[in-house]
């Protein structure tokens, strides 16, 4: 999955000499909390909901003025921003990293999108296959080659369409398989799998 | 009124399929053998255009298409041709039969008839643009919109183990509809949804319930979310009629899901249903079959609201010949009482603290819902 496939566009965006208060009602009628700020189609900041809030706060000694204030004095001039062909997870590890709630998306210098926290929980949600009418495998298995071949190969015998698969390691030996199925009939493919000596965590064995 | 008719078993994916005819010959063979059957009234088969009433026009184009044994490329995008919903030949007509069943149930109730037994339909996961989950078309919904379109606002209860998306999906924005399922959490179980904050859009918000529950919910703190949800869900919303999805698959013997219902639980639910229709939908209740994939569970619930339904009494023991004659047939032992036995399976080490997560997805679910259903 790519940031062309989750980005919003077309993207509200503020000039630098808007002042905060106009920049805030822009944020309240869109809804949103990220506002990238433009110069002659050139992207020169970004600023946040957060940021205005502190900007003109009675807490801070130099606000507060939303009238007077401009969004170019309060916003974050080095943006870090992502390309449309990212994959999704580099968008989420950016994120995490310099703890930044958006990313601006540019091609060629000019700004076509924008990605968000809300983006990516959307992107978690379609990875997990959950958006599909399914049922939930867990399995425990050995972190070696073949293995995921081995249970998408049981799977695929067995006619089962598969709306999703994660998985992630456990520990340094063995590694958890998530798998969506299109199918009523997880216990007996979890009994399936039993007999073929997979370690099925969910759903459980009935002891009757 | 009981609806039936023999052609409901034509709908069949085939020997080894869960979703299988031989519990209606089994149920109705019991009926008999108890000497409690009574000649049910036989619905036509629902058209063209009334199965039309909530499903999509290309559904139902693939549908007959598969049905001839024409072959569909797209056919899986519709739900159709999987593992769960293989086609078979006549598909269209064995569903539209079952439809027409549940319909035929509201035009009786509209005609003025109170209680309603529709020996078969329940498929719930049937949506308005795919098959799924072993339902090929709606035919509660199909019935629900047939007494909506006459002005009457529907309480549709799912006792099915799964959650009842396919009618909670078609009737979400409804103000007149009021969906309402208790299941095994989706958590892991198909088909993943009947969260708590699923609660309707648009006109419909606040008119869609589901509590999900925790695997391996046993009878009592079913039943107590049970009593405390439907009375005042149903007090608050005030429905014209009752439709009910009596799926048999919560019980503890099922193969498919994880909840652990004994027929005890049955035959409070099935009574106390009787009396919330009462109370709060002028006596209107239109019952209909569902999941329930343990054969020998199964037939033993359905002959259970077979007789609370009719106000009979209770059978202890089945009868021999009915059980001898089945035994051989399924080459299994039966439970040879309509009961199960006392304590059937070992006891769940975590039952308290299942309770408990219980109890508080209930409040979350009230709270949610308070300021919307109660005025
Ligand atoms: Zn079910």
């Amino acid at each position: 999955m790519l940031i062309q496939d989750v980005m919003r566009f077309p993207v509200v965006t503020v000039e630098p000499g808007v002042t905060l208060e106009e920049a805030y009602r822009l944020l309240l009628e869109r809804g949103i909390r990220h506002l990238p700020v433009m110069e002659e189609g050139r992207l020169v900041g970004i600023i946040t909901d957060r940021d205005i809030r502190l900007a003109t706060s009675h807490l801070n000694p130099r606000g507060p003025c939303p009238g007077c204030t401009r969004v170019a004095e309060v916003m974050t001039q080095e943006v870090v921003t992502a390309h449309p062909l990212d994959p999704v997870e580099e968008a989420a590890r950016v994120m995490r990293e310099r703890k930044i709630g958006s990313l601006p998306v540019l091609e060629d210098g000019a700004l076509v999108g924008i990605v968000t926290g809300i983006d990516l929980l959307d992107a978690l949600l379609k990875l997990t296959g959950v958006t599909e009418p399914s049922g939930r495998l867990e399995v425990r298995l050995p972190d070696r080659v073949g293995e995921l071949a081995r249970l998408t190969g049981f799977l695929a015998g067995r006619g089962i369409n598969i709306h999703s698969l994660l998985s992630y390691p456990e520990d340094k030996e063995v590694v958890r398989a998530v798998v969506r199925v299109n199918t009523l009939e997880t216990h007996l493919l979890a009994e399936g799998l039993r007999q073929e000596g997979f370690e099925v965590l969910w759903p459980p064995k009935k002891p009757w | 009124m009981v609806i039936y008719r023999d052609e409901y078993r034509l709908y069949n994916f085939g020997p080894g399929h869960p979703f299988s005819p031989v519990r209606l010959e089994m149920l109705t063979s019991l009926l008999q053998a108890l000497g409690v059957w009574k000649e049910p009234l036989a619905p036509r088969e629902a058209t063209r255009e009334e199965v039309l009433s909530v499903h999509s026009e290309r559904l139902v184009r693939r549908v007959e298409a598969a049905s001839r044994g024409e072959r569909v490329p797209d056919l899986e995008h519709y739900g159709l041709g999987t593992g769960d919903t293989p086609v078979f030949p006549g598909m269209d007509r064995a569903a539209r039969i079952l439809v027409g069943g549940t319909l035929e149930g509201a035009r009786r109730i509209l005609a003025g008839e109170k209680r309603v037994l529709q020996l078969g339909g329940g498929l719930h996961h049937a949506q308005y643009d795919r098959s799924s989950g072993f339902c090929v078309y709606n035919d509660l919904s199909v019935a629900i919109r047939h007494l909506t379109r006459a002005g009457l606002r529907v309480a549709y209860l799912d006792i099915d183990v799964h959650h009842g998306d396919g009618v909670q999906w078609i009737h979400y924005e409804e103000e007149e509809v009021l969906t309402l399922s208790l299941h095994e959490s989706g958590r892991y179980l198909f088909p993943g949804t009947g969260h708590v904050h699923e609660i309707g859009r648009g006109e419909g918000v606040g008119r869609k319930l589901n509590l999900p529950l925790e695997p391996f919910t046993e009878d009592e703190s079913y039943l107590e979310a049970f009593e405390a949800l439907v009375p005042w869900a149903l007090g608050a919303f005030r429905p014209d009629v009752l439709v009910v999805q009596a799926g048999a698959d919560a019980h503890f013997l099922d193969p498919l899901a994880d909840l652990l219902l004994t027929t005890r639980a049955y035959a409070r639910i099935f009574p106390l249903i009787l009396d919330y229709a009462e109370a709060y939908a002028g006596g209107r209740v239109l019952f209909t079959l569902g999941g329930g994939y343990s054969l020998d569970a199964t037939v033993r619930v359905w002959a259970l609201l077979y007789h609370v339904f009719h106000g009979l009494p209770l059978p202890e023991r089945l009868p021999e010949g009915w059980l001898r004659e089945w035994e051989g047939r399924l080459g299994q032992p039966l439970t040879p009482t309509l009961h199960d036995p006392h304590a059937p399976y070992p006891e769940i080490p975590r039952r308290q603290e299942i309770e408990k997560r219980n109890r508080l997805t209930l409040e979350r679910l009230m709270e949610l819902l308070r300021s919307h259903l109660v005025h």
